[in-house]
């Protein structure tokens, strides 16, 4: 196992946002997670990267226990993560950016010069070399959107973490972005997570999916049996009242 | 110990009190409704304490009246700032990115350029003024008769703007785009407005403080620094947004300063209140008594 | 031709430091002073933009490292051999700044900002308590090295203090910095060691201004709390290091060199419009040209390249 989440749940005061989860994800598989806004998807991600301190349970990433963990030092172990609202270093050109990944990361490496040829390898494989000189800041949405995945593969991950990242795109740009990150996964070899709002990405990129449903896990199986699942139909439905 | 129960302290720590709880006041409003750092305020005190002791000087006007005049013309400069330089400045993203480090940048430039524009007028010396100097004593306590008019107005005035601004729809207003500025425009709140009235009444409210002051300390060019980091600790003491916590903290620390002098000695002063604020910024960030999170 | 242009620029670089080098032989005293101010700014705004440059963390009150230099200097004065005395100034305070760098760091944003300038008032009112117990009102600092000697140790520091902004900007080190200073959250989710990279920003920049307040001491003749933990020296590195441009070592050596003419034209007999137009330059760079004037050149530079090309 890759990464076993082991009975975590998180509260913020008074308030449970996860409460007993537990799964785990296989080495290369594709797992994509699934709830409405405020199901506590993103805290999820937070407890993984070392973000936000978990109230009970523990992660483990290949056998070792990682929370607790600096988010640094869950970095330097091969976990990546992009956010939903995009963070790209603006004032930074699109290739320092990248650079900087490949540079702290588990890469670690240490000459510039490597790293600055691994960014623009990277950029490459997501569209964005022509862009490598401009501003970060200068970019549109859908650049933004490729920058944060650009930036988080040249961290070297075993394990990636995605976070909406085609929300706000066209069709055609999430069918580029699906294209782009099944690429990226054949050549780099890394496993994902995905957060994703748009269904139809989802169903298709993923094997097992997660249902979180009020900080609870309602469901998890393959997508086919996710669509038909009683528990998780009542849950949109009623979420939908 | 015996110190710490004098009613004479009790008194000054009230009179410090009360002043920092009417300048941080203002501090509250600017940084609470716009995200900007005026380390300028005090300065603001400087401009309030020299047109007091200018119309004593021309009128023999006391600073009792004077310090509405002083709060007309900081209010104006509050207009005229916010017309030249922070209405543009506000709806710039670019700049609104990094806007709180900006601001103290350009505020740190204001003082500068404000401080050397008095000492050209009036030179770095000290003024001051008599002004009511008898003593009056009330049970233990003597106090000249222009410490207690301070007392007095000071808490009037710092009570009754704290009272305005909590229960009046401009009040009302602004606190909601303290709590949540999007959601204000959202609402219907006329943001640009309500920045620019918490522009003019801080500046205003800290200009009257500064006429107040002119009675009790010299005034000299460089005397509202001082008055600046008091007002931080406060803000950050009693909570962002906080009127009442801020009230309430600016009494403490006017109890803190002058208690801790009593015990310490006078040139323990600045590194106490150096001392807090650096305690403050590092270790209760949130606040003591506030609920809103100043620090990120 | 790529290469043979950069080996030219380097002889470049080093006729010029030889020039300024050699002047200590036979220019005047007056120029000498000039000379030295401006390798003090350099040296001082060089070291600013290694933190505040570098990683945002913009410091009002750099004077503290200044100060307290001179101050471990004096303390040290006629105790050990004078160049010495500069080292172990630096290395103090070097030390010191990773002390209480750790706690400092974690405010951040603008709050730092003014706790920094908080910092600096702090430390230069217990120096005047610790002198005021050690009834020191001022110390004077008697046979100092000559000023043509203390000329060259300036340029010394300003060379040293300009190749580590050079080199910072360039390195692996200076990429985590600037990550940083964009967003320090990202910085740490791409694994940049964000507590650890500042630390050591922190007492980098620390360093050379130690060691330029010790040498200063030595050209003042005298030691006063007051002088030596100016508010206006923060000031002026800030606004040096803004106008002229913080992201790369060029930018304080135009701010410098600007405002040192100004300076020497105005300080001493029109003091304060010289702070005066200090202050108005640095609210309008700020508001017009946040890069400064290197950044806004090579801006503009990169941009007609394109254009031609």
């Amino acid at each position: 196992m890759l990464l076993e989440i082991n009975d975590i749940s998180k509260s913020f005061g008074g308030l449970t946002a996860l409460q007993d989860i537990t799964f785990s994800v296989e080495e290369g598989e594709t797992l994509g997670v699934m709830g409405a806004n405020g199901a506590g998807k993103t805290t999820l991600f937070s407890l993984i990267a070392g973000h936000a301190k978990l109230s009970r349970g523990t992660i483990l990433l290949a056998g070792q226990q990682i929370d607790g963990l600096r988010p640094d030092q869950i970095s330097a172990l091969g976990v990546a993560r992009t956010y939903q609202i995009v963070r790209p270093f603006r004032g930074l050109t699109v290739l320092e950016n990248v650079a900087a990944g490949a540079l702290y990361g588990s890469h670690q490496e240490k000459s510039m010069a490597k790293a600055n040829q691994m960014a623009h390898e990277i950029l490459t494989d997501v569209g964005l070399d022509d862009r490598a000189n401009q501003p970060a800041g200068s970019l549109t949405l859908a650049g933004f959107k490729r920058l944060e995945l650009a930036k988080a593969l040249a961290t070297g991950p075993k394990l990636l973490l995605l976070d909406e990242v085609m929300a706000g795109l066209t069709p055609n740009e999430v069918n580029e972005a699906i294209g782009i990150i099944e690429t990226c996964k054949q050549k780099y070899n890394f496993t994902v997570i995905v957060i994703e709002h748009v269904m139809k990405a989802l169903m298709r990129m993923c094997e097992r999916i997660v249902v979180i449903h009020h900080g609870e896990m309602i469901a998890v199986g393959p997508p086919e049996e996710i669509a038909q699942d009683e528990a998780v139909i009542q849950a949109y439905l009623g979420a939908e009242k | 110990m015996d110190i710490l129960l004098s009613p004479q302290l009790l008194a000054a720590a009230l009179i410090t009190g009360v002043l920092y709880a009417l300048i941080s006041l203002g501090l509250n409003l600017i940084y609470g409704t716009m995200r900007l750092l005026n380390v300028a305020h005090g300065d603001l005190v400087m401009i309030g304490a020299y047109i007091a002791f200018i119309v004593f000087s021309l009128f023999n006007v006391g600073p009792l009246v004077s310090m509405f005049g002083a709060a007309v013309i900081c209010g104006g400069l509050g207009w005229f700032a916010y017309k030249s330089i922070f209405q543009n400045l506000l709806s710039n993203s670019q700049i609104l990115a990094r806007l709180e480090e900006n601001s103290l940048l350009l505020f740190f430039g204001i003082s500068v350029v404000v401080q050397n524009l008095v000492i050209l007028f009036f030179t770095a010396d000290r003024q001051g003024y008599e002004y009511l100097s008898a003593i009056v004593e009330i049970g233990d306590v003597r106090l000249t008769g222009a410490r207690l008019a301070v007392l007095i107005v000071g808490s009037v005035i710092s009570i009754a703007a704290v009272l305005y601004l909590r229960f009046s729809l401009f009040g009302l207003a602004m606190n909601a785009l303290i709590q949540n500025r999007d959601a204000s425009a959202v609402v219907g709140i006329n943001v640009d407005r309500v920045q620019m009235f918490s522009l003019i009444i801080g500046f205003g409210i800290t200009g009257l403080a500064g006429a107040l002051i002119s009675v009790l300390e010299p005034i000299t060019p460089v005397m509202g620094f001082p008055y600046t980091m008091s007002a931080f600790v406060v803000i950050i003491l009693g909570g962002l947004g906080n009127l009442w916590g801020g009230f309430l903290a600016g009494l403490l620390l006017g109890m803190l300063e002058i208690f801790g002098v009593a015990i310490t000695g006078p040139e323990w002063r600045s590194v106490l209140v150096y001392g807090i604020f650096i305690g403050i910024l590092i270790f209760r960030p949130q606040g003591l008594l506030g609920r809103g999170k100043i620090a990120r | 031709m790529n290469n043979s242009s950069n080996s030219l620029r380097f002889i470049g670089i080093g006729a010029v430091i030889a020039i300024f080098g050699g002047l200590s032989g036979f220019a005047s005293e007056y120029m000498l002073g000039i000379g030295f101010t401006l390798f003090m700014y350099i040296a001082l705004a060089q070291s600013w933009v290694i933190l505040s440059g570098m990683t945002g963390y913009i410091s009002l009150g750099h004077v503290v490292f200044f100060g307290s230099g001179a101050y471990v200097f004096v303390l040290m004065w006629g105790l050990v051999p004078v160049w010495l005395g500069v080292a172990l100034s630096g290395l103090v305070v070097g030390i010191g700044a990773l002390i209480i760098g750790y706690p400092v760091l974690r405010v951040r944003g603008p709050y730092f900002v003014i706790l920094s300038f908080g910092l600096a008032e702090l430390v230069k009112n217990l120096v005047l308590i610790n002198e005021a117990r050690m009834y020191m009102s001022l110390r004077p600092v008697f046979g100092a090295p000559s000023l043509a000697q203390l000329y060259i140790a300036m340029l010394v520091l300003a060379v040293a203090a300009t190749g580590l902004t050079y080199w910072v900007r360039r390195s692996r080190f200076g990429a985590g910095l600037r990550s940083i200073r964009e967003d320090e959250w990202a910085a740490e989710t791409i694994g940049i060691p964000v507590a650890r990279l500042k630390l050591i920003a922190f007492a980098l920049s620390g360093i050379v201004p130690a060691m330029v307040g010790a040498i200063f001491i030595m050209r003042s003749g005298i030691f006063q709390p007051g002088d030596a933990f100016n508010p206006i020296v923060s000031f002026t590195i800030v606004t040096m290091a803004i106008i002229g441009g913080s992201d790369d070592a060029p930018g304080p050596l135009l701010g410098v060199g600007f405002l040192v003419i100004l300076q020497e034209l105005l300080w001493a007999n029109w003091p304060e419009i010289y702070m005066i137009i200090l202050g108005i330059l640095l609210i309008s760079f700020v508001l017009f040209a946040p890069s400064g004037i290197y950044g806004w050149l090579s801006a503009n530079i990169s941009r007609s390249k394109k254009n031609a090309a």
